[in-house]
């Protein structure tokens, strides 16, 4: 049997993995600070005995696209976006993760977090919003609540932690959450703005993932047209060299 | 079978929940009281099928891994408590709150339930009822011979009896009640909510005190449903769907090339 179908398979086989990202992206087309997943082929040479001529393919996430989404302004006083560069800090159990998605909530105990129910922090720690109080975000991330009994006495809740890590040294965690590739909780920037009662839409640009959905799919016809060629050959073969009866 | 398939299902699954609350949103365009919906969404886990350093030959390994996303899913419908425009009725108990707060009624089994809609009517006994039948709380009943009745914006009832205008009786005042966190609050339909753990419980008050809205007699207060961005967001889920349909097509169609093989 020729190499051929081995080498045309793992062409098929990878182009079904890069269809998934591109689902999981299309998927994802509606979900707030949603980041799209890159993928890229790169062909790995067969070493062994003899010249070298064939290269297999392997499909491989390369990190997450982290341009800025579309900011829609939603009227709802919890919700915030990063307007530009930057992140969300929110607490898991395995230390500070950073997120786009700003649609904050509170807790019965006035605790600030995120839907998913992660803590969200400020510069010093959790916040917490007392009770019968409107709160509202600045533009450099700085809560303040009203209390609705008395407007005028606006007091400072803190302030969120906003950081902005180099693209490079972040990366995205299994539950969709982005840290620092050291381990280490990112520095306070001070020049992260925040946009007040909006949200940020997914960047995943459907044009482009239907496009790369075309061509992944010929692609894989392509290949799937090889291994058939492949099988054509060695029928060939096995006829030449069959006993006429 | 394929990945994709079951992606492609999740995303329109989803798309499929938001255009199922934007019709139950503009099904109650028109509902006193009634507090538009809007859907969350979150991404599901992803899938490291090769993880970033894994050895690929005895002296290379790979600079980056292969990691997968397994599409996406309806987290929440959050509640958003905009005040709805107040519309004059000119019904003496029509009863609208302009500011946070919501009127606490009875129901049959004992339990309090909140609502927005302060359209009320009287029972045969005299007593303020909600449209359904369940009584207001504090109780307030209006006594025989009644024939005016008005509610001060503090939530003070009185009633002109017999046509005795210079002594007013006071029926009893309605008191609102305020929750830390009114997104929590589980919506059972008739325009009622129970308190849940995510709400935190009630603190009551007089209207107009505390930062509790004022009730206003003869205005109702509709729906704050906004059919535009509704329409707007209808479009979007529908060309969301399409596409997500699109993807379970192609992988459909290269399972079919395979099988043809």
């Amino acid at each position: 049997m020729d190499r051929l179908i081995y080498v045309a398979m793992t062409g098929a086989k990878q182009s079904m993995q890069r269809q998934a990202t591109i689902s999981s992206n299309l998927a994802n087309a509606a979900t707030p600070g949603f980041r799209a997943d890159l993928d890229t082929f790169r062909a790995v040479p067969v070493l062994g005995e003899g010249a070298q001529t064939r290269a297999f393919v392997v499909a491989q996430t390369t990190g997450a696209d982290l341009s800025p989404g579309v900011i829609q302004s939603t009227g709802r006083d919890m919700d915030a976006a990063i307007n530009g560069d930057g992140w969300f800090t929110v607490q898991t159990g395995s230390g500070e993760a950073y997120t786009r998605n700003g649609g904050f909530e509170i807790d019965a105990s006035g605790l600030l977090k995120t839907r998913s129910g992660l803590v969200v922090m400020g510069e010093n720690g959790p916040i917490t919003v007392p009770d019968n109080t409107r709160i509202s975000f600045g533009s450099d991330g700085t809560i303040s609540g009203t209390p609705l009994d008395n407007p005028s006495a606006t007091t400072d809740l803190g302030r969120l932690k906003l950081v902005n890590p180099a693209g490079t040294d972040v990366y995205k965690g299994t539950d969709g959450l982005f840290r620092m590739r050291d381990g280490s909780a990112a520095q306070t920037d001070e020049n992260v703005e925040v946009a007040p009662d909006a949200l940020e839409n997914s960047n995943v640009n459907a044009v482009d993932e239907l496009v790369n959905m075309i061509s992944s799919q010929r692609h894989y016809d392509m290949q799937v047209q090889l291994i058939q060629s492949a099988d054509t050959n060695a029928r060939s073969v096995a006829s030449i060299i069959q006993f006429s009866s | 079978m394929m990945r994709s398939l079951w992606i492609a299902k999740t995303g329109m699954d989803a798309m499929q929940n938001n255009v199922d609350v934007i019709s139950h949103n503009l099904a109650n365009v028109a509902t006193n009281g009634y507090k538009r919906e809007r859907p969350i969404f979150d991404d599901l886990l992803y899938q490291n099928l090769r993880q970033p350093g894994g050895a690929t030959s005895q002296t290379t390994s790979l600079p980056t891994g292969l990691q997968l996303g397994t599409g996406v899913r309806t987290v929440a419908t959050a509640r958003i408590f905009e005040q709805g425009s107040l519309q004059n009725t000119e019904g003496q108990l029509d009863l609208a709150i302009n500011g946070v707060g919501f009127f606490q009624i009875t129901q049959p089994d004992g339990t309090t339930a909140y609502t927005r809609d302060g359209s009320f009517q009287l029972d045969n006994q005299g007593n303020v009822v909600t449209a359904e039948g369940e009584a207001l709380s504090p109780a307030i009943q209006v006594p025989a011979g009644t024939t005016s009745v008005s509610v001060g914006k503090d939530g003070t009832v009185t009633a002109i009896v017999n046509n005795v205008a210079s002594a007013p009786v006071t029926l009893g005042v309605i008191q609102l009640a305020t929750f830390i966190n009114p997104a929590g609050l589980q919506a059972i339909g008739d325009n009622l909510y129970l308190e849940t753990n995510a709400s935190g419980a009630p603190t009551a008050g007089q209207p107009g005190t505390n930062g509790l809205g004022a009730v206003n007699q003869g205005y109702v207060e509709t729906s704050n449903v906004n059919v535009t961005e509704e329409l707007v967001n209808m479009i979007q889920a529908q060309r969301a769907y399409e596409i997500n349909s699109r993807a379970v097509t192609t992988s459909d169609q290269m399972l079919q090339k395979l099988e043809s093989m």
